[in-house]
């Protein structure tokens, strides 16, 4: 206990030390990013300070183990599922708004929306996309038109009932949305129209077999009404009007959000229950990941999430010592890790790459980070728990090997006609990045050690607030190009890969897309402006299909592309969690109409319609 | 004393004026892209984000935004928020003043009440141990930051005795016992540290006031000391530390940003904080100046009841 202390303690100076200099001027704290863009800034997994690293590195290549103990699975059927009762949840963070089209909707944002919204298409058990509002979606041959059937019955809390039309009137208003915007360019979604009462036909410019997952998130896959919206764009955050499984009963910015049960939704479970289980629940954001966890030990709330390791770590000890809670825990796809700028010498050479990856060490990265056997090391985009996983990939990315780091960096340092034009044998400088979290902070500080410790590399620490270190990479005032070197990233996500990788590896710059005759496909998220044809053709393979072993092997030759070029790198995979009191059931084994489990609780986002409270 | 109001006025909206320019400049400098926050990262073309920061008036010189600002301001328009969109900023502040002001009375108060006794114990047993015992607590409370204090108080409070919740924040509306219930822990947090300033001030001021002439003739008239030390030495003593006080509580609205985040209160702390990460920069400058402006003017309020009460202040 003295040590989580402790930890909250450099936690909260941290915090203090990013206000006084937010104060000042210069940089500030930084929020966790939104879950809508594929590649994020690397989030801070874990609050603990890294043990002093090794002077000297190992010289044995080392492979972090860990994993979450949780498996989705339906509820204990000797439980009994009954109504009533109110549950409090404890959020790390407060929801910016409630519109699907136009607030940014992060994980904490998403257990709010859910319970308000229901999604067109959900995800199931196998990260398959199945129909949820939506009764059917059939694209034609070619992945441009999608047909989308609507189930009948369905009407917004304010009775107003859902039909085709309702979907195609929403169109004008998630064209101007902020974030709905962003998804139609992405997705290449040129019109929605009603083609009868319940069906919806979406009309892409672009073949896209992978377009049912852009159903699935908020900004276009939440139905909201048009009519209401239209009417009070604004004042929709506070009164927010969906088909989901509870209504809008109170919305106190910043203190808690109290959503009450839908008489008149639409869902039943497997066994016939009318949805939802609960009266109300009332969420709460608690951004203090320790005083989250004691609001959830101290009775305060009944259930948390949480995207740190270190907050997963302390939940096990906290259970493992006799507290009574259930930690319902998912290894993602997310994974933290960095990325280097390939436009910039000398990261514009492989070897460079290649040689300060050999020279980290993975498993002290993850230690540092708090996730020591939680969070599992990464070597591509899906982590070993996902259907898209490969061997293969795993094999090929670059192990631990100081001695071999420090043979192929020294190929380029002495290489006459090495890039950033410094003498043979200098050194090379290396500028890292990270926002200034504790733990990122170690982290840095086992890669600035060690690659120091080759006598090859000055390294320059650098940490910015998330926002501006978004910033940094985006390059916004030069052609999105960004300024950074060496830069923590995060990538990858529960989504189908095509939503992370298209951007990924689309022309970075109008130049490259002119030479690779693709003039105006430019994609400013193709953060560390790498590109390869190859690539970007298998990516846009990827959604010309939707034969599964046959994008599996297009996304595991980008894979191996990736681990043959590394413009970015891996550390771990990030765990994530949601703990309850034990008598908070249904968060696990919640079900897809179809009958099939659902995927269960990624990123810390429940789905809260068949939550009960047993005994 | 007309023209003492005027010059500490004058003062006072040059002072002001100063802290909006310095806010505005800061906040514009800071590095990074109100429109990219406000597009979650998500920027899908450079069309977009020209759009975002048209919307939001950013393509336009920083010394006209400035102007139009303070313009604004000045009426008590402070803008609205860049993410929170149709939510004021003014509104914004109106809704979490009470939250923070309670707490930071709450704190005084709690601050007076313990520093008061000490304070007095101490100057009455002036080098005894009593006087060792709470100079060496009032030290520790005095070098624990607040955040601490704040931990300790919900591991003992909300996870080992379960008596008050950990988090979060009953409104008085809802009932002024739930209402306490959630703001005694972070308000004892923050009290801790005025404890230990207010204590020191009572314990310096009344060891001076016991050594007066007239405490010596109440003592030789036969009054019993309790009698002397609350009415005789306490009241004089107490002067400076109403002083520090009011200079406190304008401090203490700035510092309840940790204390807030920490015990997740939605006050104007926890806003700012919310505010930086999503850089929304109208509601960072509306709280900063809000705050600066409550500091700026107790203190001009301070000067002049001191030119009020000590004439040399006003000749001076």
């Amino acid at each position: 206990m003295k040590k989580r202390r402790l930890q909250r303690s450099f936690a909260l100076i941290a915090a203090v030390g990013m206000f006084v200099a937010a104060c000042g001027g210069d940089d500030d704290t930084a929020e966790e990013p939104a879950e809508e863009p594929a590649e994020e800034p690397a989030e801070e997994p874990a609050e603990e300070p890294a043990d002093e690293p090794a002077e000297e590195p190992a010289d044995e290549p080392a492979q972090a183990e860990g994993d979450v103990d949780t498996e989705v699975e339906e509820v204990d059927d000797t439980i009994e599922k009954t109504y009533g009762g109110s549950i409090a949840v404890g959020l790390e963070a407060e929801a910016t708004g409630l519109r699907p089209w136009e607030d940014t909707c992060s994980s904490p944002c998403y257990n709010m929306m859910v319970t308000l919204y229901d999604k067109l298409v959900e995800q199931d058990v196998n990260g398959e996309y199945a129909p949820y509002l939506a009764e059917s979606f059939t694209p034609n041959e070619d992945f441009t038109v999608w047909t989308v059937t609507l189930r009948p019955g369905v009407t917004f809390h304010n009775g107003v009932e859902l039909t085709a039309q309702t979907i195609a009137d929403m169109f004008p208003i998630q064209q101007e949305g902020a974030t709905a915007s962003g998804q139609i360019a992405s997705a290449n979604l040129a019109g929605v129209e009603a083609t009868g009462d319940l069906e919806v036909t979406y009309t892409l410019s672009q073949s896209n077999s992978a377009f049912p997952a852009y159903l699935a998130r908020a900004p276009l896959g939440m139905p909201f009404d048009p009519a209401a919206a239209a009417a009070d764009l604004d004042g929709y955050t506070n009164n927010p009007i969906g088909t989901g499984p509870f209504m809008i009963e109170s919305r106190d910015l910043d203190n808690e959000t109290v959503v009450v049960r839908n008489p008149n939704y639409w869902y039943t479970d497997a066994d016939g229950n009318q949805l939802p289980f609960l009266d109300s629940i009332a969420f709460r954001p608690i951004p203090d990941e320790g005083t989250r966890l004691d609001a959830l030990l101290s009775g305060t709330v009944d259930a948390i999430q949480s995207l740190r390791q270190g907050t997963i770590r302390d939940a096990r000890a906290a259970r493992d010592g006799g507290d009574d809670i259930v930690l319902l825990e998912f290894q993602g796809n997310n994974v933290g890790g960095g990325m280097f700028n390939v436009l910039v010498a000398p990261f514009d050479d492989v070897r460079v790459r290649r040689g300060l990856i050999e020279m980290a060490s993975q498993e002290q990265t993850i230690e540092a980070l708090g996730g020591t056997g939680i969070s599992l090391p990464g070597t591509q985009w899906f982590s070993p728990d996902s259907p898209w996983y490969s061997q293969a990939v795993a094999d090929a990315w670059p192990t631990f090997d100081f001695e071999k780091g420090v043979a192929t960096l020294s190929e380029y340092i002495n290489d006459p006609a090495r890039s950033d034009g410094k003498a043979a044998g200098e050194p090379i400088d290396v500028e890292l990045s990270c926002p200034p979290d504790p733990t990122l902070i170690a982290a840095m500080q086992v890669a600035e050690q060690t690659w120091t410790a080759s006598g090859l590399v000055n390294v320059t620490l650098t940490n910015f607030d998330q926002q501006t270190h978004i910033g940094i990479a985006l390059g916004g005032d030069n052609g999105f190009v960004g300024t950074h070197q060496a830069h923590c990233w995060r990538w990858s996500g529960e989504d189908d890969p095509s939503i992370a990788i298209n951007p990924f590896l689309a022309p970075p710059t109008a130049e490259v897309a002119e030479a690779a005759g693709l003039p105006g496909v430019v994609s400013p998220l193709n953060f560390p402006n790498w590109w390869s044809p190859e690539s970007f053709e298998a990516a846009q393979a990827a959604i010309r299909t939707d034969d599964f072993e046959e994008r599996k092997a297009l996304y595991e030759q980008i894979m191996l592309t990736i681990a043959e070029e590394i413009p970015i790198w891996y550390s771990g995979h990030t765990a994530t969690m949601i703990a309850t009191k034990p008598n908070v059931q249904g968060i696990n084994g919640w079900r897809v109409p179809s009958g099939e489990l659902g995927i269960g609780f990624p990123a810390a986002e429940g789905r809260w319609a068949e939550v009960f409270l047993a005994g | 004393m007309a023209k003492v109001i005027a010059s500490r006025l004058a003062r006072l909206v040059l002072t002001l004026l100063a802290v909006t320019f310095l806010t505005f400049s800061l906040t514009a400098l800071l590095p990074g892209d109100p429109a990219v926050a406000v597009l979650g990262g998500d920027v899908q073309n450079e069309e977009l984000l020209q759009q975002v920061r048209q919307d939001l008036g950013l393509d336009r010189p920083f010394l006209v935004r400035y102007a139009d600002w303070l313009g604004d301001a000045a009426r008590g328009d402070l803008g609205e928020s860049y993410i929170n969109r149709g939510q004021s900023v003014m509104g914004t502040i109106k809704d979490r003043v009470p939250v923070t002001a309670q707490l930071a009375i709450m704190a005084i108060i709690i601050a007076v009440i313990l520093a008061v006794p000490i304070g007095v114990v101490g100057a009455y047993k002036q080098g005894r141990w009593p006087d060792s015992v709470s100079s060496a607590g009032v030290q520790v409370a005095l070098s624990v930051p607040n955040f601490i204090t704040g931990i300790f108080l919900i591991w003992l409070f909300a996870v080992q005795l379960q008596w008050l919740p950990a988090s979060n924040w009953n409104r008085i509306g809802d009932g002024l016992v739930d209402n306490l219930k959630t703001a005694i822990m972070p308000a004892t947090a923050l009290a801790m540290t005025q404890m230990a300033i207010f204590s020191r001030l009572v314990r310096s001021d009344m060891i001076a006031t016991l050594q007066e002439n007239y405490i010596l003739a109440a003592r030789a008239k036969g009054l019993n000391d309790r009698f002397i030390l609350l009415r005789h030495a306490l009241r004089p003593s107490s002067l400076s530390l109403m002083t520090i006080i009011g200079i406190n509580f304008g401090a203490l609205l700035g510092g309840t940003v940790v204390i807030e985040t920490l015990f997740a209160v939605p006050g104007l702390g926890f806003r700012l904080i919310n505010a930086i990460n999503q850089r929304d920069i109208l509601v960072i400058q509306g709280i900063t100046v809000f705050i600066a402006t409550v500091y700026v003017v107790i203190n001009t309020v301070v000067d002049l009841l001191y030119a009020v009460i000590d004439p040399r202040i006003r000749k001076g």
